[in-house]
């Protein structure tokens, strides 16, 4: 996001937030191109449903925005925004009635971009067997772990997620990572 | 093995796998990681779960914002009738009991968002991990975790 001057500086979420407040669009279009992705990710993670994943981001977006004036900013707008989409998936969950059984083939498209520079390819089967052994943790361990891994989160920012402490985020992650080794082993 | 402690390093892991961590410190890291198998097997534990990140699907972000964009000019917007129903209801003297059976679906945090549900963040066994995740609380979060933990002895866990 630009500034009005095309200084080329970039505003922060709290700035975006204030000028979508006051009803700049395009500010929180801006929002939603930071944020949409990570969104998606802790609403498929907790869903494992495409379609139904996109819903919650879309709902979790209208909803946040409409809530804009009462948003005190406590919390930063990326951590309010994945609790929202987390909230929502959770509701959908509850419709939903009961959890899927995740077959292997069923889990997202691997991610195939982005890989870091130095690293060397990951064998994609290598991979999808990750993805799976992730959806078998329990849900609080899980996001951990994706949060943490995937979105760079602090343990302060998770714990606000997921209902915890920063203390109980940590404890999570921790007990999720010797989880995923010995399955993964 | 360079200077850097293990528990350091798995701190910074996932900034590491992740293309995140600032030049000086991965170049730290890297070092550390040449000599210490432990933690060369934590990195490769978290560059499988970075690598194995699903795809965000295409247009998303765009029908996202199609939908706030209509939410914002729709005519209809839903607030006048929840509006309506609230002054409704205050003139016809129906209090809002703070133990109404059944919660609302709002989703906004606000942002104290509560734990509306029984145990779907607060069923796992994740309290149950070594001590060494502890090492980098602050005293106040320390004293924070403590009290949930007292809590998760009168029947909930963190």
């Amino acid at each position: 996001m630009r500034d009005d001057e095309g200084s080329g500086e970039v505003l922060s979420d709290e700035e975006l937030v204030e000028r979508g407040r006051a009803g700049d669009d395009a500010a929180l279009s801006e929002l939603v191109e930071r944020h949409h992705a990570a969104a998606y990710r802790v609403a498929f993670s907790m869903l494992q449903e495409d379609d139904a994943a996109q819903d919650v981001v879309q709902d979790a977006f209208i909803k946040a925005f409409r809530a804009l004036a009462g948003f005190r900013g406590e919390a930063s707008f990326r951590t309010w925004i994945l609790t929202i989409a987390g909230n929502e998936a959770r509701s959908a969950l509850r419709r939903r009635g009961r959890r899927r059984e995740t077959a292997l083939e069923d889990a997202g498209p691997v991610r195939s971009q982005q890989k870091p520079p130095d690293m060397e390819a990951v064998d994609a089967q290598e991979a999808a067997w990750a993805r799976k052994m992730m959806e078998t943790l329990p849900e609080k361990q899980k996001l951990s772990v994706a949060l943490r891994i995937e979105e760079g989160l602090s343990f302060k920012e998770i714990g606000e997620i997921i209902g915890s402490s920063e203390g109980a985020a940590r404890v999570n992650y921790f007990h999720g990572i010797r989880r995923l080794r010995e399955l993964l082993q | 093995m360079s200077n850097m402690k293990c528990e350091t390093v798995r701190e910074w892991v996932p900034d590491y796998v992740s293309g995140r961590l600032a030049r000086l410190d991965d170049t730290s890291v890297r070092s550390h990681l040449k000599a210490c198998d432990e933690c060369r097997a934590e990195v490769e534990l978290a560059r499988l779960i970075f690598e194995s990140r699903v795809d965000v699907p295409d247009g998303l972000a765009n029908r996202v914002r199609d939908a706030v964009r209509y939410d914002r000019t729709s005519v209809s917007r839903p607030w006048w009738g929840i509006t309506a129903a609230a002054v409704a209801a205050l003139a016809l003297g129906i209090g809002f009991s703070s133990d109404r059976p059944e919660q609302s679906e709002s989703a906004i945090p606000g942002y104290a968002y509560e734990l509306d549900d029984e145990n779907l963040w607060l069923s796992d066994d994740g309290l149950i991990a070594g001590a060494p995740a502890l090492d980098a609380l602050s005293d106040e979060a320390l004293l924070q975790f403590l009290d949930e933990l007292d809590v998760g002895g009168a029947g909930g866990s963190a």
